[in-house]
Parts: structure tokens; sequence; C-alpha cells
């Protein structure tokens, strides 16, 4: 397996997803998505009061990003993770074209790691675009007001700023985690339905047994609770317990995942 | 042998699962010390937002005293009522209850109980609204 092998795969990928329309419009929702709520909280008198941050997102735009990242947690990251991770391995199965990919000068390896590298790299943009668009809608519509923390400190804005960052920083790893699973799945059952629609349904699952009261390990271990490990970034003095169990979880996820995905697309007969 | 292996492995796990965490994270104290801070830091806030002399978050000297809605166990996300005493900045002893809903990731919301902090907003001298912050707010504690 070589480093150029695999850049050449990704590329192939990312032109085939740049012909999409499921990519595009899931970027155009990033982009858009954010300033509408912005726009919607501008116009109207009520504020999300059940959402953490809710309350002051008509007089900080720094709560707007908080807001959509908590949001996003219940299903827009779940879903941006496998729209490409749950199809782009089954793709080849709906197309028929495996062996056509396999005969080509690239090895199974190689297409493994670009099509791995392809379908993290797009969950990737499509958070970054999501943190950027909703940073500068609230910036642009709300303004930059002081952000009230969640231990009642007013946030100066160069501090809220940074803080609001840190805190988009930490999906990162989840989404990372989610997309390996999302591409297991894809693997696994051959299906973009299934690989685009269980880890879906299995993080709604994950985020249902949140509201139970059940064993606290359980709720550690799924990959959903990394979601919210941010609200220790917005509390003063910080605390990072969540943010390092969360970030461990979703390394467990991502390498396991990706291990035994890659053993099964290593040890298909596609020959048949 | 390797058959036996799969059961075993689950008694242990099942077992760990319930002997290391059969108690919720969300217990009394944790909230205390977290609305204590975040109650004082709020009434700072406003205290500047009503134009008031600044004061220090200390000065108010609260202390929380929290219980569970539900009877029967003093730990678990829910309901939890909090009474908090403090002093106000004109140095009266006030006692305030607040309505919790505290959720398994350890954030609450808390809806003061009584009219006596005001409504959900407060008009100021100059005729401009401002949102209440000792009326509803919000915090989040350390779970792990």
């Amino acid at each position: 397996m070589s480093v150029r092998g695999c850049v050449a795969v990704v590329g192939v990928e990312y032109s085939k997803l740049a012909a999409q329309l499921k990519a595009r419009v899931a970027l155009a929702a990033c982009v858009v998505g954010p300033f509408a709520f912005a726009a919607a909280m501008k116009a109207q008198s009520s504020v999300p009061e059940d959402t953490l941050f809710g309350r002051s997102v008509k007089e900080s735009g720094f709560a707007v990003p908080l807001v959509v990242l908590g949001f996003a947690a219940l299903w827009v990251f779940p879903v941006l993770a496998s729209l490409v991770g749950g199809d782009v391995f089954s793709a080849e199965d709906r197309y028929g074209t495996w062996k056509t990919v396999l005969t080509r000068s690239r090895s199974r390896s190689e297409v493994f790691a670009g099509k791995v590298v392809t379908a993290l790299g797009f969950s990737l943009l499509l958070v970054s675009v999501l943190a950027l668009s909703s940073v500068a809608a609230g910036v642009l519509l709300i303004g930059s007001q002081p952000l009230i923390s969640l231990s009642g400190v007013l946030l100066a804005p160069p501090h809220a700023l940074t803080r609001v960052v840190l805190a988009w920083t930490t999906v990162v790893l989840p989404t990372c985690g989610l997309t390996a699973v999302a591409v297991l799945l894809s693997i696994a059952t051959r299906s973009s339905v299934a690989g685009v629609g269980l880890p879906l349904i299995a993080s709604l699952l994950m985020q249902l047994y949140a509201f139970v009261d059940g064993p606290e390990v359980i709720r550690q271990a799924l990959i959903t609770s990394a979601f919210g490990a941010w609200h220790g970034l917005l509390a003063e003095p910080p605390y990072y317990g969540p943010l390092v169990r969360g970030s461990m979880v979703s390394g467990v996820y991502l390498a396991i995942c990706v291990l035994i995905a890659y053993r099964s697309l290593r040890q298909r007969d596609f020959a048949g | 042998m390797r058959r036996n292996r799969l059961p075993r492995s689950l008694i242990v796990i099942a077992a760990a699962a319930t002997s290391c965490c059969g108690s919720s994270p969300i217990t009394s104290a944790r909230i205390e010390q977290s609305i204590e801070p975040t109650f004082a830091n709020l009434v700072r806030v406003q205290v500047s937002w009503l134009k008031m002399p600044p004061m220090d978050a200390s000065e108010f000297q609260v202390t929380a005293s929290c219980r569970r809605q539900l009877s029967g166990s003093d730990a678990g996300a829910g309901d939890w009522v909090c009474t908090l005493r403090w002093q106000s900045p004109d140095f009266q002893t006030l006692r305030d209850t607040f309505d919790l809903f505290v959720t398994t990731d350890g954030c609450y919301t808390a809806t003061a109980a009584g009219e006596s902090l005001g409504g959900p907003r407060l008009r100021l001298s100059d005729g401009t609204e401002v949102r209440n912050l000792l009326y509803a707010f919000e915090g989040c504690f350390d779970t792990t």
C-alpha cells in the first residue's frame, strides 16, 4: 500500500462526490441552516428555552453556534457522518463496480484507505462548514455581545469566541467515530440504506438511553454522549472529565470499526 | 472450554456494571456545588445590568440545599428542588426556591418557584427591558 495510491483513490472519490446532488445539498444546508435559524431567532419573540444557551440567543451572537451545536448533536451529526460513510463502499455494490475497481492498478488496501479518508474528510468538511456558518450567522445577525457561561460568568467576546471554537472542535472525534460505524455497516451490509440508516437509528437509540436514568457506565460508553462533552468547556472553571472520556470512547469506536471493516473487505470474495 | 468464554465474560461485565455504577453521579452535593457559584455569578451580572454598585460574587454568600423530588432515592436525573439562602445587595438574607430539571449528562435548568425574584423580564429605570437572569438559568457540572 502506498501513500500515492491512497491519494489517487481519494482524488477519484472526491470527484465522484462533487458530482453527487446529496453532497452539494448537504454542504448548502450546512451553510444556509444556521443563518435561517439566526434570522428566525431575530424575527420572533420566543427563544428555544429547552436548549442550553437558548435563553441567551437574542442577547449574544455567540450563543447561536452553541444552540446549533446542542441541536446538531441530536441528529444532524449522525446524518452528516453517515451520509458519505454509509454509502462510499456499498455504492460499488449498488452499481456492481467492485470488479472494475479492484482490477485497476490500486490494491484493495489502497482502495479501502482512500475511501475511508474520503468519508472522514467529507464528514469533517461538513462539520467545519456548519461551525463556521453558525459562528458567522451569530456574529453577523445577532452581534458579538459578551456571553453568559454555564457558570453565570460573563465572557468577553474574544474569550467567548475561543470557547465556542473549542466546543465545536470537541465534536470532531465523535463525528469520525460515527463515520467509521457507517463505513463498517456499509461494508458489512453492502447496502447504502443500511449504511446511512442504521447509524442514524443507533445514535437515536443511544440518545434515548440518555433520557433513561440507567447505569452511568453505559451512558459514557455511548458515542453520542461525547457530543455533549463540550459543556465542561463553557463552565467556570472548565472541567474536562466528560471530554477525556468521550474522546477515548470515540477513538475506540473509530479504531475498532475501521479495523473490522478492513478485515471484512480484505476477506470478501469478489470473484463469485 | 471456548464455548464457556462468552457467557462468563458477559457475567463479569454485568457484575461490573451493577456493582460500580449502581448509584447515579447526579447527587445533591454535586448540584449544590454547582448552583451556588452559578447563582452568585448571575446575581453579580444582574447587579451590573441594573446599574447598581458592583459587588463580588462571594459577597452574596449563597448556600444551596437540594433534594430530589422523587422520594426513595437521593441521587439521579430528573426533578430536583433547591432552596438558596443568600444575601441580597442591600444585605438582607433571602431564601428562594428553585425547581430544577437535571439531565443525565449533568446539566440543569433552574426556574424560580415563586415570584419573589420578579418575572422573566425586568424593566430598568431608563425604560429598557432585560432578561431576569435569576428567574430561569442553566448550568452544568462534571459527572465523571
